[in-house]
């Protein structure tokens, strides 16, 4: 986008009326960026119009299309060469120009008829202007406006809703001594109880709005008293800015001129017997127009006879200085390589990456042209055009590519991609923001503006055929599902005919995901026994079965440290110590802290993925830890943080989103939809986590680096599986991928997000809360598990309200992740999050045991905090473990809940253990099955066959 | 194409004129082999038309999309199989005459939407609807497929379902206390509830109406209450032709096992079928012949070879008695299914639907040559006969469908000692239905068999060069269907059926096979955008 500064003009037409030195309302001088709405009607320009390139470049050679190329003084050396290719392509470069509005109250009527007056308001630029204007009455003191009254709407004029009237300017045959073009005349009375007049200009072919500072142009006229304090008075007229709440669209600011008049000296006696008082005005408004102008860059191909290189001419009608800011690309690949040298004449190195060459102006003043040579096994040239240091043109957002010598891909890159939606998305996001908040005088700086690798650029606003398909994966609703399954069926059937983008695509599959999940989910519930039976089957097929979802079935995980662990610098071979005790406790796997370098010591804001020196310690002694743990017989889980990742560097705009170390992503990295990082990525496929950059999955690179960089961690750490940190911020399916990469033998999700509560009580049926967390799990296929937030928060109220009847659904069984899909949920009652010294939610003070009876004695699998491991309650909590283990209680156990009441809640597990808790009197019925005391604590006691 | 325009042509008039039946061309529609074509030009065009209205209405956001389906072919024409549906739960309206599990309903039909289904498959249960003349609650089933874009194939059953509980319409459950004669009965005497006999068709034995007066009754009860669905959303009609909906003998064993592989039994024993028999049997000449069925066939999960009746050499069944009792037997199944499907002609022969009706798939013992488990069912294939010519003539006189279940069933994976062959039991009935002009349509035999090599070959099947499939329908939808263990593998199995020949260099790699290859393809990309 062209970015253009200005500056006040103050104009004051001389001597046209000298005697009265006015209070005039100045407004503050501020420099204005002029911006041009991305959302006109413009043709879309910058498009190379369809792809004429010969197919086999050497059999049909075209000619060159344009005369003037002739012209060019050079082509003499070249003028034997065969032409390989040519092409003209056509750009569009914005131009702006300069006028001005006018506006003049005049008196009409006679000296008997002071009342009649005239408002004309004029333009000089070209254009279709309307004028969009309405009045607000002098005993209504709201902002919004009215229409005028019917004697005051000029012939043509149009109602807009019941508060504005838009009324076309006439074009003037003669051109007055001011040079107006345009001009509109409004008559009106001054008896007419009108405070003031509000307008904006709007231009129609290009949908432009012209404002007044932000807010629509005011002529106010008003009060004045009797009482003769007109003397020394203000004068009844001023212009303000008023509201303008109603049009919602982009806007065009003018900054105001200040040309200002004085009352007509014979008014002034007057004033007295006049209740108001208006004045004669004349003043003017500069405004800027952005145009747009055609121009067009012809590029031609020829072999060279001399050399074995290829000569590039470019010939453009493009005036004043035009840099090709151009690369080759070699092979196939569209990676900029800087052609070898001799360069071109005015010619700098970019960055080691791409050249800039100034084109040579030509003889007749007319545009510039270049000769570029191309070394043999180019396969072609891209370039971009900088015009100055804040325009450059581009293709449609990407580069313009030129295909050199026999090579067989001859098309452009014609079209737009992401890049170009994400723009959209961006400036209507603007939009809104300028519409809600009109006192914002300063337009929001698109973001593109101030980038300058080229390659990046996508600065001039365009409309594109893109546009639709962008807005269709936006606009994604219930309404639409016919289209979209539409679709999705050419997406697969009618194989490169049509697509979508990648994106919509995903949606498409997220959505089809959740709904299956949905379904799934009913119909398991409304079939009676469903559960058990599939337990049953489950339990029939060869005792273990491994998936990375639930590891043998038989785990009981340990989470290995707290928020605090960090602080010595060696948790690691502290941790190491333990290795051996966490082992005889009976747990199977331990959960480590994130083992990356962090920008937070405890390591949930990882840098360098690859750096594995952290504050828990360095590489060599995570290998050490984990081999002790190995040795002991337990897997290690390794915090994986994957949904964002803090920036090495800033962007030009000192946003820190560009990525060091060995993974150097660039902003594509990231999602597009948290503002704060400016992304280039798609939209995220999750929840945001905002205090750092939050990595787009969609991205074919980012997941390619990612399976690379968790198999790299197995193979070099010796991890065996994951705990994945806040798996909300993506797509499940995307999990699913890096399970199926990485092959762990246990991973577990952190899907946390809040359980419903109504009037600060929480709801007992926490069904949506568990079907999201289900949802998440069927979303990555079963390959992991998520920890079961639900059961946590439902453990919360039961036992600090004693409300025990929580802890049975309405379908009578768990009402946790765990009572709908036991193998994949992991309980807990804590974590470094919840608990620790954060205690972002700690569980009921005291009642741990209670919990550890629940989540240790129930189905799905268990895990323990560390903080709760290595404090007073490690005999009861060791001792339910080995209860667990002795009756083989796994995480496809099957739980009848035989009581859940106010103050006591029981199971029996597999019919091997009996379990309540709570302060009430519970007792396992004795009929053929004897229950003995296996584990008994403060309102919790555990019963095993005998 | 001239059938297609009769077609369109029969829709529009439908939607201007239904319910009045005055179409001209109705019935010349439907008569001929040639025009059997009409069953499925129609939904074809049904479906392009439908769509470009429903796109009207949305019209204002998205009239591109109208132009661009205008610009695309009808959907028939695209490369691979004909349509996909995916059965609905056999209880999907209980017999209480509710809408089971509707929001699953609900959210599974319009996953399958998304996911480029065609359409479902809609069971409707004479005895549930029949109760009351209640229509209200598959006709809410109806709207939904309706609302989420999909097609709509009904099965009209006029069998009962033990599981889930699907009873035959009260009175016919009376009439049959009353008299059990009406229900097929076994050798031992055992009554078989599954429906009614086939020797009591035209007997006035409901009240004074015979059963297929009742079943017209039914028909036409549905036709009035779908009135708003023919040619819009419901594109065929499969007729209930006895058991489980199929055209057959419920030679299966009372208890009824899914897994059964014996041979079955002969069900002639109720005293109308005796009748029959004897009438029969004196008409041929051989009075003797007609008392009782055979008393040497096995029991029902015996092998051919426990009786003398389908033992492989010198077997009764290749005695001349054999040859009557089995030629009598199964053409009382063929005259069954030909009056049934005539009735159904009539009723539904005038409206742009297909008409389809159901054979079995009784693949066990195929590899012998008595084929008993497809006697005892009715089907007279044994050594030396093609007992499918004759079926597959009934069906091309109705211009009827023949869907064939099984289609992801392969030799290989048969239990041994059954002597099963479904290749070749499938290649049989292909080949008599396209000599006879019949078009094919498929189902799988049961959802829980199927995995990945299941629907290998059910793909195999369905896009084999000599049967041409006209549309599969899988079956059904339910917590098995939606489980994580199915459904990737069936969202996968419709999308390489959409896209059965994609290059190799197009097939993402298997880890990415959800995301697409659009990425890999930006050539695509472009196009797209131009589109």
């Amino acid at each position: 986008m062209l970015l253009v500064r200005w500056k006040p003009i103050l104009h004051c037409p001389p001597g046209e009326h000298p005697r009265r030195g006015l209070a005039w309302p100045l407004g503050p001088r501020r420099s204005l960026l002029l911006r041009r709405p991305i959302r006109s009607p413009a043709p879309a320009f910058l498009t190379i119009s369809s792809s004429k390139f010969s197919q086999a470049g050497r059999a049909r050679v075209r000619p060159i299309v344009r005369a003037g190329l002739a012209q060019t003084p050079s082509l003499a050396d070249v003028e034997n060469t065969e032409i390989l290719f040519s092409e003209t392509l056509p750009l569009m470069r914005s131009q702006t120009v300069e006028g001005k509005i006018t506006v003049r109250l005049d008196p009409t009527g006679t000296e008997e008829e002071v009342s009649k007056w005239r408002l004309t308001i004029g333009c000089n630029l070209e254009g279709k202007w309307t004028l969009h204007w309405g009045v607000s009455y002098c005993d209504d003191l709201g902002s919004e406006w009215d229409q005028p009254p019917p004697e005051m709407r000029p012939p043509e004029s149009v109602l807009i809703k019941d508060y504005a009237i838009e009324t076309p300017l006439k074009r003037l045959s003669s051109q007055s001594e001011r040079q107006v073009l345009h001009e509109l005349q409004i008559e009106f009375d001054s008896n007419t109880p009108i405070a003031a007049i509000h307008f904006v200009l709007k231009e129609q072919e290009t949908g432009a709005w012209f404002q007044h500072k932000g807010r629509d142009f005011r002529i106010s006229f008003t009060h004045y008293f009797e009482e003769g304090n007109s003397v020394g008075g203000n004068q009844g007229f001023s212009i303000w800015p008023g509201a303008f709440d109603q049009i919602s669209s982009l806007l065009l600011k003018a900054e105001e001129s200040t040309s200002k008049k004085e009352d007509p000296d014979d008014e002034d006696g007057n004033a007295v017997k006049q209740k108001r008082r208006i004045a004669p005005i004349y003043k003017e408004f500069p405004i800027l127009k952005e145009e747009f102008v055609p121009n067009h860059m012809t590029v031609s191909v020829r072999r060279s006879d001399k050399t074995d290189k290829n000569i590039v001419q470019f010939d453009t009608d493009l005036p004043g200085d035009v840099v090709i800011h151009w690369g080759i690309c070699k092979d196939d690949g569209r990676k900029w390589v800087i052609p070898s040298t001799p360069h071109p004449p005015a010619t700098k190195i970019f960055r080691h990456k791409a050249l800039q060459t100034l084109l040579q102006p030509k003889a007749d003043g007319l545009g510039s042209w270049g000769l570029f040579l191309a070394d043999k096994g180019t396969s072609g040239v891209v370039f971009v055009l900088k015009l100055n240091e804040y325009t450059w043109l581009n293709n449609n957002g990407t580069d313009f590519f030129i295909p050199i010598g026999s090579v067989s891909s001859t098309t452009t890159e014609i079209g737009s991609d992401d890049i170009v939606h994400e723009q959209q998305a961006g400036t209507e996001i603007n939009d809104v923001r300028n519409s809600l908040a009109p006192n914002n005088s300063y337009p929001l700086q698109n973001k593109s503006l101030e980038t300058s690798d080229p390659k990046n650029i996508n600065s001039l606003p365009m409309k594109n055929q893109g546009t639709e398909e962008a807005k269709e994966s936006v606009a994604y609703t219930d309404e639409i599902i016919k289209e979209i399954r539409h679709l999705v069926t050419d997406i697969s059937s009618e194989k490169g005919k049509r697509a979508k983008s990648k994106e919509a695509q995903e949606n498409i599959l997220q959505e089809i995901e959740k709904l299956a999940a949905e379904a799934y989910s009913i119909f398991r519930i409304s079939i009676p026994g469903f559960v058990e039976l599939a337990s049953d089957s489950e339990l029939m097929k060869p005792a273990v079965k491994l998936s990375s979802g639930t590891g043998s079935g038989y785990e009981i995980l340990c989470q290995g440290f707290n928020w605090e662990s960090h602080k010595s610098g060696r948790w690691y071979s502290e941790l190491r110590d333990k290795a051996k005790e966490l082992s005889s406790l009976g747990f199977t796997v331990v959960w480590l802290p994130p083992p990356t370098e962090s920008v937070s010591p405890e390591g949930y804001m990882p840098k360098d993925l690859y750096n594995l020196n952290s504050r828990y310690g360095s590489l060599e002694e995570l290998k050490d830890l984990v081999n002790s743990f190995h040795e002991v017989g337990i897997k290690v889980l390794g915090d994986a943080v994957l949904n964002h990742r803090c920036a090495h560097f800033q962007n030009k705009n000192g946003i820190w989103n560009v990525f060091g170390g060995r993974l150097n992503w660039d902003d594509r990295a990231v999602v597009a939809d948290d503002p704060h990082f400016q992304g280039r990525g798609n939209k995220s496929s999750g929840d945001n986590f905002h205090a750092a950059p939050n990595i787009d999955h969609s991205q074919d690179f980012v997941r390619k680096d990612l399976k690379e960089w968790l198999c790299w961690l197995r193979k070099e750490v010796g991890y065996d599986g994951w705990r994945l940190d806040f798996v909300r911020g993506f797509w499940g399916g995307y999990v699913k991928d890096y399970m199926e990469a990485t092959e762990p033998y246990f991973a577990v999700g952190e899907y946390w997000d809040s359980l419903s509560y109504t009037y600060g009580d929480m709801d007992h049926n926490q069904d949506a809360h568990r079907q999201r967390i289900v949802d998440w799990i069927n979303a990555t296929n079963g390959t992991a598990g998520a920890f079961d937030v639900t059961t946590k928060g439902i453990l919360h109220s039961a036992l600090e309200k004693c409300e025990y009847w929580r802890l049975s659904d309405q379908n009578g069984k768990p009402p946790g992740v765990v009572g709908w899909w036991a193998s994949r949920a992991v309980t807990f009652i804590e974590n470094h999050d919840t608990g620790s010294t954060q205690g972002h939610w700690r569980f009921p003070s005291g009642k741990e045991m209670q919990g550890y009876a629940y989540i240790l004695t129930h189905p799905g699998t268990p895990a323990v905090f560390y903080d709760h491991i290595f404090s007073h309650y490690q005999q009861e909590i060791s001792r339910l473990i080995s209860v667990r283990n002795e009756s083989k209680i796994h995480c496809r156990s099957t739980v009848k809940i035989t009581k859940a009441e106010r103050d006591v809640y029981a199971a029996e597990i597999d019919g091997k253990l009996a379990v309540k808790i709570g302060p009430g009197y519970y007792e396992p019925p004795n009929g053929p099955t004897k229950w003995v005391v296996a584990a008994e604590g403060k309102d919790y006691k555990v019963w095993e066959t005998s | 194409m001239e059938a297609g325009l009769m077609a369109k042509q029969a829709v529009v008039a439908k939607l201007d004129a239904f319910p009045a039946r005055s179409l001209g061309f109705g019935s010349s529609v439907r008569g001929g082999s040639g025009t059997s074509r009409i069953g499925f030009e129609a939904p074809a065009s049904i479906a392009w038309r439908k769509r470009s209205i429903r796109v009207a209405r949305n019209g204002a956001i998205r009239s591109e999309v109208v132009v661009e389906q205008k610009a695309s072919p009808p959907r028939k024409d695209k490369a691979g199989p004909g349509r996909l549906y995916v059965g609905l739960p056999l209880d999907v309206v209980s017999d209480g005459n509710v809408v089971n599990h509707g929001k699953a309903i609900a959210a599974g039909l319009r996953a399958l939407a998304l996911l480029g289904v065609d359409g479902v498959e809609l069971p409707i249960s004479w005895g549930v609807v029949m109760e009351s003349g209640d229509w209200s609650s598959y006709l809410a089933v109806a709207s939904m497929a309706r609302d989420a874009g999909l097609d709509l194939r009904v099965s009209l059953h006029l069998h009962s379902h033990r599981r889930p509980r699907l009873p035959l319409p009260k009175s016919v459950d009376s009439a049959a206390v009353a008299d059990p004669d009406l229900l097929f009965t076994d050798r031992a005497g055992h009554r078989r509830a599954d429906c009614l006999s086939f020797a009591v068709d035209d007997l006035p034995v409901l009240n004074g109406r015979t059963p297929m007066e009742a079943y017209e009754e039914f028909f036409r009860s549905f036709r009035l209450a779908f009135a708003d669905f023919f040619g819009s959303v419901v594109t065929d009609i499969t007729i209930g032709l006895g058991p489980n909906g199929e055209l057959r003998y419920p030679s299966f064993p009372p208890t009824g096992s899914n897994r059964f592989t014996g041979v079955g039994e002969f069900q002639c024993y109720d005293k109308y079928m005796l009748a029959d028999l004897k009438q029969h049997a004196e008409e041929t000449g051989h009075p003797f012949w007609g008392l009782s069925g055979p008393h040497d066939a096995p029991g029902y999960n015996q092998s051919p070879d426990s009786g003398n009746f389908f033992k492989d050499h010198g077997g009764s069944w290749e005695t001349p008695y054999g040859k009557f009792f089995l030629s009598w037997y199964s053409s009382k199944l063929l005259s069954h299914g030909d009056r049934l499907l005539s009735v159904a002609s009539e009723v539904f022969g005038d409206l742009p639907v297909a008409l389809s009706g159901k054979v079995p798939f009784l693949h066990c013992w195929h590899n012998t040559r008595s084929r008993p488990s497809q006697a005892t069912a009715g089907f007279y294939n044994a050594d030396g006969r093609d007992g499918y010519e004759a079926v597959a003539e009934i069906f091309a006189k109705h211009s009827c469908t023949m869907i064939i279940p099984g289609m992801d069933l392969t030799d290989g994976e048969q239990p041994q000692g059954v002597r099963s062959c479904p290749q070749k039991l499938l290649s049989q009935i292909t080949g008599a239905c396209k000599r006879r002009g019949v078009k094919l349509a498929g189902e799988n035999s049961s959802l829980v068999r199927v995995g990945t090599a299941g629907f290998t070959t059910i793909k195999e099947n369905v896009l084999a060069e000599n049967s041409r499939l006209d549309s599969f329908t899988y079956h059904r939808m339910g917590a098995e269907f939606f489980s994580p263990d199915h459904w990737p593998l069936f969202t996968e199995f419709i999308r390489s059926m959409a896209q059965p020949e994609m290059d190799s260099d197009d097939i993402p790699s298997n880890a990415e096979r959800l995301s697409l290859s659009i990425n890999s393809v930006p050539g695509n990309d472009r196009e797209l955008q131009s589109a």
